[in-house]
């Protein structure tokens, strides 16, 4: 359903050593170049494709993790050096490293990196890995720092384990045969990792204390109004009415009017 | 002359209006509450997460007081009509009472709101959730519970499974970033519990790792019950001002 580049298509780590000699470009035999058919490749690497870069199509969530990115497979990038073996640089320091460094020595190992190499391979894989054109529907990409359980293994130097910082991280794609390097992609755009934050920086919402203070605050404000109004009205108006200037004027005819609404005896002594 | 009368219609008139929107608001708070609580369903998990109880008990005092209201209003309104001083003063009276009992749910109510904040959510989560493999379902308590959580509303996280890659966790001390990004029960899985795709949920391609967050299945019962707070404190702040408008009535009748 998809091609993983997780797993390499040739087996481990026998391959590097075919490319032990390192490969001084310049005055060297060119018999294996000029027999591509690239006429302007005269042991100088060439540049091919388009630089790595992280996947945007499909979306991933786990594009970039914190020990982890996710690139698209180089494919139709390298169509013309079928014999060549593809790797994938990886650095932190894009202009420290040499095209003719060798995969698989201490020079180039990923349990060196970072604190002692600046830069490690991993990742090889033929030609044959990377078919082209890529088949409409596969997702196709290669996820840098997915190898755990090799990460600290210095038998295995090609590792493809976690990355151990957050970058940023330059990458490209280099491809050897025996003669050394003979095409490369040009470096990537700066790939940032992801830091997580410690969880105690999450603010737990003061609104809602806020919100709570203001209804606290206003309902023991108002039902103390209305425990000292009903002590007032009990107190001032215990038995008899005091507000009756306001229900009734002193005109007599108003308060026979007042009378039929309320049972009302002995107003006069009440007057 | 018919001044006074105009005036003791008029007062008349609006308590009686008062006491007919509380009485509708006291069926409104008991519909909103038998609501919470009867989809606390829903909440539960995340409740025996959070270990909280409390929020029932507001909504439980709710019903009550939203019966007690619509109760007293008519026994406001009949009082009104009849000025009976005593009927006025029991009315007066209850009505404190209830008053009180209300005040008691909202602040409750108020005070639970946050617990119930994703943001509360999300750093519980990150700090009490640790390892547990899908298959056998080991892990402690909270964990289990969220397990639960997560497969019943397939769901990953509070706000999603970026929750485990922006904060540090628990679950990140004894997880390694680059085989568990997220833990294993965000991927869709099997019919036996296991993963549909390792390598797809690993680097979280759409549809073998569940995307949304939590949070968003339970927040239908955090707003009604943020309703309640909020509208018991509406409900509160109108009678405060018919009580005292029946207090002045009270004080202006002659029995």
């Amino acid at each position: 359903m998809w091609a993983d580049g997780d797993h390499r298509r040739v087996p481990g780590d026998k391959e590097p050593q075919q490319h032990s000699r390192p490969g001084h470009r310049g005055a060297r035999t060119m018999l294996p170049l000029l027999l591509l058919l690239l006429p302007a490749a005269r042991g100088t690497v060439v540049t091919v494709g388009p630089e790595p870069a992280l996947t945007k199509d499909p979306q991933l969530e786990g594009v970039t993790t914190a020990s982890t990115f996710v690139l698209d497979q180089p494919r139709c990038v390298f169509q013309n050096y079928s014999d060549a073996v593809i790797w994938l640089v990886v650095t932190n320091d894009k202009d420290a490293f040499y095209n003719n460094a060798t995969p698989g020595t201490p020079e180039t190992a990923f349990q060196n990196f970072p604190d002692k190499v600046s830069a490690y391979m991993t990742l090889n894989v033929t030609l044959p890995s990377y078919p082209c054109p890529r088949p409409a529907g596969d997702i196709t990409v290669l996820r840098v720092g997915s190898e755990t359980s090799c990460a600290k293994d210095m038998s295995r130097p090609t590792c493809n384990g976690p990355l151990p910082g957050p970058g940023p991280y330059w990458v490209k794609f280099l491809a050897l045969n025996d003669s050394g390097p003979v095409a490369e992609t040009s470096w990537s755009m700066p790939i940032m990792l992801r830091t997580a934050q410690p969880a105690s920086n999450i603010s737990t919402g003061s609104g809602y204390r806020d919100g709570m203070i203001a209804i606290t605050t206003i309902l023991s404000i108002l039902f103390a109004i209305l425990l000292a109004a009903l002590l007032a009205m009990l107190v001032f108006c215990g038995s008899e009415s005091c507000g009756s200037s306001t229900f009734s004027k002193a005109e007599s005819v108003s308060v026979r009017r007042y009378n039929t609404h309320h049972v009302y005896d002995q107003p006069c002594a009440r007057l | 002359m018919a001044k006074s009368d105009d005036c003791v219609h008029i007062l008349q008139g609006l308590l009686v209006f008062g006491n007919v929107v509380i009485g509708m608001c006291g069926i409104a708070l008991t519909a909103e509450c038998i609501y919470v609580v009867a989809n606390s369903h829903g909440l539960d998990p995340l409740l025996k997460v959070t270990e909280n109880s409390d929020i029932y008990a507001a909504a439980w005092i709710g019903i009550f007081v939203g019966l007690a209201l619509f109760v007293l209003s008519i026994l406001g309104i009949i009082a009104v009509i009849k000025a009976s001083r005593t009927l006025l003063l029991v009315y007066i009276i209850l009505m404190l009472i209830t008053f009180a009992f209300e005040m008691a749910s909202c602040i409750t109510a108020a005070t639970q709101q946050e617990s119930l904040a994703p943001e509360f959510l999300l750093k519980q989560m990150l700090n009490g959730y640790e390892s547990s493999d899908a298959a056998n379902n080991s892990g402690n308590e909270f964990t289990k519970t969220w397990d639960d959580l997560m497969r019943q509303n397939h769901c990953c996280g509070v706000k999603g499974p970026s929750d485990w890659q922006e904060y540090t966790s628990a679950f990140r001390d004894t997880h390694s970033d680059a085989d568990y990004p997220w833990p294993r029960t965000c991927c869709v899985m099997n019919e036996e519990q296991h993963p549909l795709n390792l390598d797809g949920c690993k680097l979280g391609v759409p549809g073998y790792y569940k995307s949304n967050g939590c949070y968003d299945a339970i927040s239908g019962p955090v707003k009604a019950y943020r309703g309640v707070a909020w509208f018991g404190f509406a409900i509160l702040c109108w009678t405060f001002c018919v009580l005292l408008g029946t207090m002045f009535y009270w004080s202006g009748i002659e029995d």
